[in-house]
């Protein structure tokens, strides 16, 4: 009898399937650590593939011994995303599942939209759409072009050999949303601190905790700033917009300033670093990019399927018994949706451990779904897409300085991505 | 022929309709949030604004008619 099957109050409902072929994997997977370990760097952990061959979600033991649920396939993440009325996303909640003991510090005091349910999430979230709205970052694409080849000027007049990670791939997506946001620009490291704190796999609660009060901090003391000083940015818009008639607090201003800045400099840097190492490994994907620009858009949707950085997010927990698939999840149950995963289902995206540009890509979920669907997603893609198109017009001999051995990818992270990329030209 | 009807309640601002469908929708520049662009659209675009309610995150887009 499988370990599901034994645990009293975790009943599986109706599951010929996981009976039959799965039970033996699935006993195994339950007495795996959560979470896996990846066999390659390219791929996500086998465990996914051979688990969303059996049934849509599985089972793991978390770090302190409590069940949750991973769902795999890409059709119940969305129902699951979609579901706010019998899923919850309130970061807060006793329930809510984590990987780390240190990011229970860290959701136990999220204060910003990310952590809501609605009718909240969609009034905060609102006094922020229109700054990122599609044709607002449109807008800023000629000025990333000018960062972008700004950097690329100054790695080729400093290299051979450069670090792409520290030289672009860091310092890019800071410099864009500097000028954005309106933080200065050197404070970047110290946001990437307080990012890395949140979203690390090795930190303790304590240091977790302190780096997201010093960044709340940090945005509270800029905000006074520019409400002393307006400047053509973010803040100074918000200030005047919400919380001068009153309408946004300060304090809460301060708690959404520190997640898009943590989100605006980690992830695109991420995507930086393993887009051009996928190019770096694919001459022919790279010749054809470099002789038409015009496919670099569909390059980053499918680089974005095939990376999702994002491993062990978004969560929710089950407001009521609810049977997904064959599987019944407990009301309290928490759930981790597996972006990675459900960008590999094969249901949706043919080959799907392979990068073809010419697939239909458009449901990657690399962004999340539902509500709390990446703020930020178009800003994202453009400034990847500015970057790969300068790498590829800028450094056309561009290639990997050291073995691929010796590239350290992020299995240390919430978020994947590479720590460095030494290349030459 | 499809009728779009949308559901500027439901509108989180993701912009993902805008990248679909822009010669259906827009966002308004004022919030951000879903604006119709055109609440009919001909044949050759029909499959763009399925695909922008199908993508649509929160769920704020309808396609009535069509086949």
């Amino acid at each position: 009898m499988s370990r599901l099957r034994r645990s009293g109050d975790n009943k599986i409902a109706k599951s010929d399937a996981l009976a039959v072929a799965g039970e033996r994997l699935l006993d195994f997977i339950m007495s795996t650590p959560f979470p896996f370990r990846r066999t390659c760097p390219f791929d996500p952990p086998p465990q996914y593939a051979e688990t969303r061959a059996e049934a849509p979600l599985f089972a793991v033991t978390l770090w302190n011994g409590r069940r949750a649920w991973v769902v795999t396939r890409h059709a119940e993440v969305r129902t699951v995303l979609m579901d706010d009325k019998r899923f919850s996303g309130r970061m807060s909640q006793p329930d809510f599942p984590t990987v780390t003991e240190a990011r229970v510090t860290v959701d136990r005091n999220e204060r910003a939209f990310v952590g809501m349910d609605n009718p909240d999430h969609d009034r905060y979230r609102r006094f922020f759409t229109r700054e990122f709205s599609l044709r607002r970052m449109q807008e800023l694409i000629p000025r990333m072009e000018t960062l972008a080849n700004g950097l690329i000027d100054e790695m080729i007049a400093s290299g051979p050999p450069a670090d792409l990670v520290t030289s672009l791939a860091v310092r890019y997506p800071s410099l864009v949303m500097s000028e954005l946001f309106g933080s200065p620009y050197e404070d970047h490291t110290f946001i990437i601190d307080c990012a890395v704190a949140r979203h690390g796999l090795t930190q303790t609660p304590g240091e977790a905790g302190s780096k997201a009060r010093e960044l709340a901090a940090y945005v509270r003391r800029l905000i006074d700033a520019k409400e002393a000083r307006p400047g053509n940015d973010l803040v100074s818009r918000v200030i005047a917009e919400h919380v001068l008639p009153g309408s946004l607090s300060r304090d809460d201003f301060a708690e959404i300033g520190a997640m898009i800045l943590r989100a605006g400099h980690d992830t695109t840097t991420n995507m930086i670093g393993m887009g051009t190492l996928l190019l770096l490994r694919d001459d022919s994907l790279r010749a054809s990019l470099a002789a038409d620009p015009s496919k670099v858009k569909a390059a980053v949707e499918e680089f974005l399927r095939f990376v999702s950085p994002v491993q062990f997010s978004p969560r929710r927990v089950a407001l009521e018994d609810v049977e997904i698939g064959s599987v019944l999840v407990r009301k309290g149950e928490g759930l981790f949706m597996s972006l990675p995963s459900a960008n590999r289902d094969k249901h949706v995206f043919a080959d799907p451990d392979g990068i073809d540009i010419a697939r239909d890509n458009d449901s990657h979920l690399a962004f999340g779904y539902g509500i709390h669907q990446c703020l930020g997603q178009m800003l994202a893609r453009y400034e990847l897409q500015v970057m790969y198109k300068a790498i590829l017009a800028r450094l056309p001999s561009l290639k990997l300085a050291v073995p691929l051995d010796k590239i350290r990818f992020k299995d240390d992270m919430q978020i994947y991505g590479i720590h460095n990329l030494p290349v030459k030209w | 022929m499809i009728k779009v009807v949308i559901d500027r309640s439901r509108c989180v601002g993701a912009g993902q309709c805008v990248h679909v469908a822009p010669e259906v929708f827009d966002q308004d520049d004022k919030d951000g949030l879903v604006v119709l662009v055109d609440a009919t659209p001909p044949d050759d675009i029909a499959q763009f604004a399925s695909k922008a309610a199908f993508l649509c995150p929160a769920q704020a887009i309808r396609i009535e008619g069509g086949t």
